[in-house]
């Protein structure tokens, strides 16, 4: 008996009803309007050029005495934190307690072409972390990285120890050069001075397509083949518009700081294998002794939990705790046990470091 | 009725669904395989396309992308069905997929291939519209574009011709449009790799799709839809090209083709500058060279900021440094005995062991901290009483965070240091112009 049993009246059938349903979503996509998302009301508390750096309102106060500062990463809108109501880490974050602020590094011009990672991590992340502390009346912060923005926090960590009192990094990548790591193969002999010199900034539709690229088939058209399961809830594809708009609405990359992180990260992985330096200040891993919550989801294809995994064993603290989430790169944030499971585990984890 | 802000889309499908079911029982009463280009299922789609992409509302980029990927799930489907025959009877799918019968991937040649479209998108969005932007700079190379796939022997004739020296008074030109030309047949050189991988990449799925197929033949794994035989292709093809895109020919293809595509870029900027140059407008080499300027000197600003504070915090410094002594008392207190311990009046956080060593290490100033001048602070902590915190709860902190001092107190004094020198020339200008006076006078 072979593998396929398809009748071809049945086959004909389904080609007529999949046609018929796709028009229904294309008809249902039309009549939809647009999408909003970041939920929670949140205040700007600093600004400066095109960063502005939020603080999100909870339903009550917050019980938490040292804030959380989010560093997303440059490559993407920091939203998807706070996507919508039932999909909100900061939301989630709120709700147990915590004092949350966010950088929102805005959509950088050909006027950002020249800030280098000096500028974002000694400049920008320095800032707005001494901004938060003054705040809150604090020394140190408890600083939340995520994907690019967590190897940020790292460098920041390794450079101002004594401005950081926890340190969490979500989907970070530590180890640039492990087998999976896709984008770091397709990097790894980029002519990168030839790339900025000839592009200045990096357009966010080359980034996109990149990142699209990982997964062709699945993410350029199976994943809209599966619009017509979910044709007659208006909520899940309102769901799926808040993604698509989030995965396409990506700012362009100022190209020096491009430039270096995939000289030094990507090709150099000198995170772990040390020569990094940032503004010339050393970024020595050893140097992170605050105690480190380190979250990485198994099934991350922009993000290899084998590059995330290793932090461990390169940080200077005693206290190093990790969690491995299973799920995507994504669903770390949005999905429905994520929900569940992050916040209230990062929380668990900052309060038994609070007593 | 496409421009008609509420098409009767339901009508036009219903007719589309007769044209449909005419084409298929056709179909049932000829044996001959479906025609693909001519196939119904195809123009269906094809006139969603012309139904929906001009209503107008907020997705309709998202629109765009759901009928793109409706196109190509459409062909897949009428690859099979076309195979298939049209018969009412069982069809042999297992022979017709090992005898590759052109589901787009299995062979790119002559299917729409996923993975070379979305690259050809690639070319056309990201790099916004590359092609035609080359078109347009280089009017007079066009025709090369026209030039249809060769081997790579040919492209090295190619690039030997367009190498040949040129002369007379446009020679700087003429050796532009020969070096831009070089570029771009290097570009479709490396394009031409770039295919072959992912050729490739399409077989390998395919026999990937082969294996995962042998594991369904057990009655209750088989499978009984189109879906679901699709979404088994999409795992394989995703897995084949996975294979490849991470493999060690993959990485050196990738890179040489983006390479080549930024030099040919790089060579149209340079010509477009010229005619700006010409045209006396401003390039962008100088807006870039103006916005590194502006800003190296932000940086100094902030830079020149920070010295300006650091008068202020040399006065800082000593007070840190005093605030340090103190702390190392205090951290003396705590090695003492027990009972010693025990004769605190208050009781204070004990901080980590293991944080102790790396304070020594990192913070060594103890020759710095012996000579500075008492203030009120060290005073006061000579006396054993700590400095009054400077924010609500510090002292608390105040041991865990005595790297927080040492690293500060090496900062404020390079600042002070820094802030020091220009004020030390400034006297030493101010002596020089004295001596000069004086020696005038004489």
């Amino acid at each position: 008996m072979g593998p396929i049993k398809i009748e071809p009246a049945k086959a004909f059938e389904e080609v007529l009803t999949t046609q018929r349903k796709l028009a229904a979503a294309l008809q249902t996509l039309r009549e939809v309007d647009d999408v909003d998302f970041g939920v929670t009301d949140k205040e700007a508390v600093y600004r400066e050029d095109k960063l502005v750096v939020y603080r999100f309102k909870g339903e009550r106060p917050p019980t938490a005495k040292v804030p959380i500062l989010i560093v997303y990463a440059l490559v993407n809108r920091p939203y998807m934190v706070d996507l919508q109501d039932d999909r909100s880490l900061v939301k989630n974050l709120l709700a147990q307690g915590e004092d949350v602020y966010l950088i929102d590094w805005g959509y950088p011009d050909r006027a950002d072409r020249w800030l280098t990672l000096d500028d974002y991590i000694n400049g920008y992340i320095a800032r707005s972390v001494d901004a938060v502390a003054d705040r809150a009346g604090v020394d140190k912060i408890n600083l939340l990285g995520i994907c690019q923005g967590g190897a940020f926090s790292l460098c920041f960590a390794a450079m101002h120890p004594e401005k950081v009192r926890n340190l969490i990094t979500m989907v970070t990548p530590v180890d640039f050069h492990t087998p999976e790591n896709m984008l770091s193969n397709w990097t790894r002999q980029l002519d990168v001075d030839l790339f900025v010199d000839t592009l200045g900034n990096v357009p966010a539709d080359l980034m996109n397509l990149c990142y699209l690229m990982l997964k062709p088939v699945r993410l350029n058209q199976q994943k809209y083949i599966g619009l017509v399961d979910i044709l007659d809830d208006k909520a899940e594809m309102e769901n799926f518009l808040r993604m698509e708009k989030w995965i396409f609405d990506s700012p362009d990359q100022a190209g020096e700081a491009f430039r270096q992180f995939i000289k030094d990260f990507y090709q150099g992985n000198k995170l772990v294998k040390g020569g990094l330096e940032i503004g010339g200040h050393e970024v020595h891993l050893g140097n992170i002794t605050m105690p480190v919550l380190n979250v990485f989801a198994e099934q991350d294809h922009l993000v290899p939990p084998s590059a995330s995994r290793v932090l461990g064993e390169h940080v200077g603290t005693e206290d190093y705790t990790q969690i491995a989430f299973r799920g995507g790169h994504i669903g770390i944030y949005v999905s429905g046990r994520a929900q569940r499971e992050v916040p209230s585990a990062i929380h668990d984890w900052l309060a038994q470091r609070s007593r | 009725m496409g421009q008609s802000p509420n098409p009767d889309w339901m009508n036009q499908w219903q007719d589309l669904s007769r044209n449909y079911l005419n084409a298929w029982q056709t179909m049932s009463r000829n044996p001959a395989p479906m025609p693909g280009a001519a196939a119904p299922w195809h123009e269906g789609f094809e006139q969603w396309s012309r139904l929906f992409t001009s209503g107008g509302g907020a997705q309709n980029e998202t629109i765009d992308r759901v009928i793109d990927s409706a196109k190509g799930y459409a062909a897949f489907m009428q690859s099979l069905l076309g195979a298939a025959g049209g018969g009412t009877g069982m069809p042999p799918w297992n022979e017709l997929l090992r005898s590759g019968f052109g589901i787009p991937g299995v062979d790119a040649a002559t299917f729409e291939h996923p993975m070379l479209r979305a690259l050809r998108d690639m070319q056309g969005q990201a790099g916004q519209g590359f092609g035609n932007g080359f078109a347009q700079a280089f009017g007079a190379l066009n025709s090369l574009r026209a030039v249809p796939p060769m081997p790579s022997a040919d492209f090295g004739d190619l690039k030997a011709w367009l190498s040949l020296p040129a002369f007379g008074l446009m020679r700087e030109h003429q050796e532009h449009y020969q070096k831009t030309a070089v570029a771009w047949v290097e570009y479709q050189e490396q394009m031409g790799r770039y295919n072959a991988l992912m050729l490739k990449a399409s077989q390998r799925g395919f026999e990937l799709f082969e294996g995962k197929l042998s594991e369904r033949e057990q009655p209750g794994r088989q499978i009984e839809s189109l879906r679901a035989l699709y979404d088994l292709w999409v795992d394989a093809a995703e897995e084949g090209y996975a294979e490849i895109a991470l493999s060690q020919d993959f990485r050196e293809v990738y890179a040489a083709l983006v390479n080549a595509q930024m030099r040919v870029r790089a060579q149209i900027q340079q010509e477009v500058e010229r005619v700006a140059v010409d045209l006396g407008m401003p390039t962008r080499s100088e807006i870039d060279s103006i916005g590194e300027r502006l800003q190296a000197l932000r940086r100094e600003v902030r830079q020149r900021g920070a010295e300006t504070a650091g008068k202020g915090l040399a006065r800082e410094v000593a007070s840190l440094r005093s605030e340090l002594a103190a702390l190392k008392a205090s951290i003396g207190k705590e090695t003492r005995s027990a009972p010693e311990r025990a004769a605190e009046t208050k009781p204070r956080p004990q901080p980590k062991p293991k944080i102790e060593p790396r304070i020594e290490s990192k913070a060594e100033p103890k020759a710095k901290v012996v000579a500075i001048e008492p203030t009120p602070a060290r005073a006061a902590a000579k006396h054993g009483k700590p400095r009054k915190a400077k924010r609500k709860g510090s002292a608390k902190r105040a041991v865990a965070a005595t790297s927080t001092f040492a690293s500060r107190i090496a900062k404020f004094a390079d600042a002070s240091l820094g802030a020091g020198r220009p004020h030390a020339l400034r006297k030493d200008k101010k002596k020089q112009a004295k001596a000069d006076k004086a020696k005038k006078k004489r």
